[in-house]
């Protein structure tokens, strides 16, 4: 039996590649779009599965430093110590710097932490380069996509840094380069005042500034093993600090808090662009019956059932969004590596996008075939 | 075996309705039998088309009766609802222009409607080379239609008509597209199709000099379909 469609698409083979990859170009953005969405999602937890602390303290009435701005007593981490069950605990800062690279300035996301202590925030896999922190001051361990090399110096603040270290894919919670620097440092850049600051502070009769207590922005600590998490989170909000959340309790904080609006904002982006798709394989359908109206009106004339033209439409359709699929695909996969934040493809984001295309396939063929039914086989030869 | 290929009785035909009713038809009464070539004349507008396209079971009747062979197809309505199925199986359109279907090549052109009557495709191929073979274009088979001459789809055309075996042509103005010379050559192999297949065949034309070459004339006059005669210079092929 003669396939039409294969037949059609043979005579039209140009037109019909260069149609499905136009179509392919634009679900390629869509893939792009639930990449970046991962990659929020991914990026979120990078730091947190990093840090492997099981409880985070912060200040009280806030949801964390993820969330807004959060300062404790570093001594704090002495009393979170004591409590039963806590098996280490120390203090760790973050904060925005804006490194002057010799290209253009870097917005990363600097980590403070005590280098001497156990709880590490880098990840040991993740270091493609260098060594961890060994110094109380002026090293830095640096993300890889903000440009310098090891042994390179960064002036921050008053000071010059060294780079110790260069990690892969550490990015904060919001996509931005993380950097490491120690727990002293990060404190004299967040919290230490200026020269002027200071002599301001203290003709205003306000008390010496530098004699303040160190702070951090939250206190981190993991529990023993037998311990539960969420037992010992209990025990240190009653006894001690009431703003306590557990590791999955921060997840939830920077999944369904913070990343939420993004997300929705990305996910209705992203049905825009598939009802827009599925509008565009419509209308190329009805282009592409149109143009086969006359061919239709004669196969209707020489008794051809509808069936079998529909049947056409209907395959040339499934194949165009097939094909769409695959030249989508091919084409979020070559340019993903060129977004500056993370875009992660999952397989099983395609395969949603395979069958929500087919089924718009579907529903754009219903236009053509509608076309199809009311044919009139006598314009064949013009009444 | 009777000879009836097809038989009209009172079949009217009006298109509109209240002022602008239009009567194209008014009454046709006529026979054309098995082996039959029969021009179809008439000024233009008359409805020539129109009645070609009604016996043809595309265009409805107003009133009237149709007869395809022995079988009543339309008695003031279709008798079936698979006119398309009656084309596919009795009929063989011709048209002016080829109209062959351009993403076909000429042996699939041939035959598409006899695989869709279920004939298989080896079959349907051997026949559709036998008719290319007869009207000289075997050596085409697998060309596309744009890479024919006007003439060759022509050709290619009356072998599609012919590829599904039927009782009945309807050609509407065949040769109006080619000159004189082709014009007669097609003509001449419409009549030796009539002959030797034992169809009917109803030809619309325009062209006089195509009248000898056929069997008898049906003309549109007042709205009423009169028979005629041929001229006497009738040529025997």
């Amino acid at each position: 039996m003669i396939n039409l469609a294969q037949k059609d698409i043979k005579h039209t083979f140009g037109k019909f590649i260069v149609t499905a990859m136009g179509v392919g170009m634009l679900l390629g953005i869509v893939l792009i779009m639930i990449g970046v969405y991962r990659g929020m999602i991914v990026d979120a937890k990078v730091l947190l599965d990093d840090l492997k602390a099981d409880l985070w303290i912060v200040q009280e009435d806030t949801l964390g430093p993820f969330a807004e701005s959060s300062r404790v007593h570093e001594d704090l981490k002495n009393s979170v110590h004591v409590i039963d069950g806590v098996k280490k605990s120390v203090g760790i800062t973050f904060q925005n710097l804006q490194l002057i690279s010799k290209t253009k300035p870097v917005r990363v996301v600097a980590v403070g932490f005590d280098p001497y202590d156990t709880i590490n925030p880098i990840n040991p896999a993740r270091l493609v380069e260098g060594d961890m922190l060994r110094k109380d001051h002026y090293e830095i361990v640096v993300s890889d996509n903000i440009g310098f090399k090891l042994g390179e110096e960064i002036p921050i603040g008053r000071n010059i840094y060294k780079v110790v270290g260069v990690t892969h894919g550490t990015v904060s919670s919001g996509g931005d380069p993380l950097v490491y620097i120690s727990l002293k440092d990060a404190q004299e850049l967040q919290f230490s005042y200026s020269n002027n600051r200071i002599r301001s502070d203290r003709a205003r009769g306000i008390k010496d500034s530098t004699t303040n207590m160190p702070m951090v922005n939250a206190i981190i600590a993991t529990v023993r093993l037998g311990y539960d998490i969420d037992s010992v989170a209990n025990n240190i909000r009653q006894t001690l600090h009431k703003s306590v959340y557990t590791k999955d309790e921060q997840k939830d904080i920077l999944t369904k808090n913070l990343i939420e609006r993004a997300s929705k904002q990305i996910g209705l982006f992203t049905a825009i662009l598939v009802v827009v798709s599925t509008i565009i394989i419509a209308l190329i359908i009805y282009t592409m019956t149109l143009e086969k109206m006359k061919e239709i009106s004669i196969m209707k004339l020489i008794g051809i059932p509808n069936s079998m033209i529909m049947k056409m439409i209907v395959q040339e359709t499934l194949l165009l969004g097939f094909l769409a699929f695959i030249f989508g695909n091919l084409f979020s996969h070559l340019i993903y590596g060129r977004f500056p934040k993370r875009v992660v493809l999952e397989i099983s984001d395609a395969w949603m996008l395979f069958i929500i295309i087919m089924v718009a396939s579907i529903l754009a063929s219903l236009i053509g075939i509608k076309k199809v039914i009311n044919a009139d086989p006598a314009a064949a030869i013009g009444g | 075996m009777a000879k009836q290929a097809i038989k009209v009785e009172n079949l009217v035909k009006h298109f509109g309705k209240g002022d602008s009713l239009v009567r194209v038809i008014e009454g046709a009464n006529f026979q054309v039998d098995k082996g039959e070539l029969v021009a179809l004349i008439a000024p233009s507008g008359a409805g020539k088309t129109t009645l070609l396209m009604m016996i043809g079971c595309v265009e409805e009747p107003t009133s009237g009766k149709i007869y395809l062979g022995d079988e009543l197809v339309y008695d003031n309505r279709w008798l079936t609802k698979e006119q398309r199925k009656i084309r596919r199986e009795k009929i063989g359109f011709i048209f002016q222009a080829h109209y062959l279907i351009p993403f076909l090549n000429v042996i699939e052109n041939v035959t598409l409607v006899p695989q869709t009557n279920g004939v298989p495709q080896k079959e349907a191929e051997a026949f559709a080379m036998e008719l290319l073979d007869y009207f000289d274009i075997a050596d085409k088979a697998h060309n596309m239609s744009s890479e024919l001459s006007g003439g060759q789809n022509q050709r290619v055309a009356i072998a599609r008509a012919l590829a599904n075996k039927p009782q009945i042509i309807l050609a509407d103005e065949p040769t109006a597209a080619l000159d004189s010379e082709r014009s007669v050559s097609v003509v001449k192999m419409l009549k030796k199709i009539a002959m030797d297949q034992d169809v009917a065949i109803i030809m619309v034309t325009h062209d006089e000099d195509m009248l000898p070459f056929c069997d008898r004339i049906l003309k549109i006059e007042n709205k009423k379909v009169v028979s005629h005669d041929v001229p006497k210079n009738k040529d025997v092929i």
